[in-house]
């Protein structure tokens, strides 16, 4: 795939995740404890190839951008640049080296489930741990906190290994 | 200063990291009072025709359930009339003005935007100043609590759910006039909690809780809920207990804003002793 075509695919990627999370995802929540956060599949997705300054960057952007619609200003933005600061630090983790990752960003199709649900599940539960610790911001809900970082995390999980298996499928 | 570079430059994601993270957190400590509205007035302009927009789609989809809620107000109100009383006497109905003067006006305002997923849930309504809506306002629908106007811009306010750590409505229980604090602890929109319930109070489950009236916010009357699981401490002065709210806050289609006419001279009254 050529540069500019991963652009707009990152660009489009991103204004359609943020619009799924504001317009619907917002409005979901199962039993007052899972609340899927989907947009943060925009992160996941990011090419290997983008340098630190710029995943940082990205981060901040789509925290902000889910920020303006939940008038949470700095919340989730806190939330996704954890998660982009940790995600080098896991892909190293759980990659045998550099030669091992295949294409140009993170898929299920390329680099296997294994590598996939832990590359996703640990950013995914950094994310939720920041966004749902510092929206109570309150210790003595800890454990009520901890339920819903679990929960939701999986059910996020879930959300992205479902788009993953219907955007990006196994060719045959 | 040559080794500063090189510092930066060997360490520039982690700094940058570090001063990102800095940004956003001041943002979230500053700008998260509920109180503080420089932002909000930014932003709401925009984001608010988007989510009314949006509101406005999918309010068919509850139109079934805000058609019920309209009947039963009316079905309410109907019974109210003169003509639904029995004309014993033609003179019975002379309503006397010095005697009943009107305190309270209603608002009635269209939800566009509303959560009960988050630790800290906030709505925001279709009315604002230019239409008498000012902060600290109660906000109720059909006489069940729902919560308070925070901020107000010229055709938005935002209102503070009951279901917010920031939340306290005094309340008392009905049978008894005796007071008791009602919060939201998180988890479940269904349910929230009392504090602070003397000892000597008997309490059943079932037993109704309205609000105390002693706020300014919230007229005396406006139902809560009721106790659902109650906890008699051996050890504290106080018990506690699980409310079921009356309200069910994920379907707010329309809400009423109480304007109380006479709080001007509550508060003037206040004011004066204060002063003095």
């Amino acid at each position: 795939m050529t540069t500019s075509r991963v652009i707009i695919n990152n660009f489009l990627r991103f204004f359609i995740l943020i619009a799924i999370q504001v317009l619907i995802l917002n409005n979901i929540y199962l039993g007052g404890f899972i609340n899927p956060y989907l947009y943060v599949y925009f992160i996941l997705l990011i090419p290997y190839e983008v340098p630190g300054a710029l995943l940082l960057t990205l981060s901040f952007i789509t925290g902000a951008g889910v920020d303006i619609f939940t008038n949470t200003l700095g919340l989730h933005t806190s939330a996704c640049l954890a998660m982009g600061y940790a995600r080098p630090q896991i892909i190293k983790m759980i990659s045998s080296g550099p030669d091992s990752l295949i294409g140009d960003s993170p898929s299920l199709k390329n680099q296997g489930l294994k590598w996939f649900l832990y590359y996703s599940l640990s950013l995914i539960l950094i994310h939720h741990f920041v966004l749902f610790f510092l929206e109570a911001f309150r210790f003595t809900e800890f454990f009520i906190t901890f339920l819903r970082v679990a929960l939701s995390s999986l059910f996020t999980l879930l959300l992205v290994m479902i788009s993953e298996y219907l955007l990006y499928p196994k060719e045959k | 200063m040559r080794n500063l570079f090189v510092f930066i430059r060997k360490n520039y994601f982690i700094l940058l990291f570090l001063v990102l993270e800095a940004i956003s957190l001041g943002l979230f400590f500053n700008f998260n009072e509920f109180q503080n509205t420089a932002v909000y007035d930014l932003t709401s302009t925009f984001t608010g025709s988007i989510n009314r927009t949006f509101r406005n789609i999918s309010e068919y989809l509850s139109l079934r359930s805000t058609n019920q809620t309209l009947v039963e107000e009316l079905a309410k109100l109907h019974s109210q009339l003169p003509k639904a009383y029995y004309a014993s006497d033609a003179h019975s109905f002379y309503r006397n003005d010095t005697i009943y003067q009107l305190q309270y006006r209603y608002i009635s305002a269209k939800v566009i935007s509303n959560t009960t997923n988050r630790r800290n849930n906030f709505l925001m309504i279709s009315k604002g100043t230019l239409q008498g809506v000012r902060n600290h306002m109660g906000v109720i629908i059909g006489n069940r609590i729902v919560g308070q106007v925070v901020s107000v811009s010229p055709h938005f306010s935002w209102i503070i759910s009951m279901l917010n750590k920031d939340s306290k409505v005094s309340g008392k229980f009905k049978k008894n006039n005796q007071l008791v604090n009602v919060e939201w602890g998180g988890g479940s929109y269904r349910y929230g909690s009392i504090k602070e319930i003397p000892k000597h109070v008997e309490m059943k489950k079932g037993d109704t809780i309205i609000s105390s009236g002693n706020s300014d916010i919230f007229p005396e009357g406006v139902l809560i809920g009721t106790i659902s699981d109650f906890t008699v401490a051996t050890d504290e002065n106080f018990n506690y207990g699980t409310i079921l709210f009356s309200t069910d806050f994920n379907s707010l289609g329309y809400v009423e804003i109480v304007v109380d006419l006479m709080r001007k001279e509550k508060e003037d009254l206040k004011a004066t002793f204060k002063s003095e």
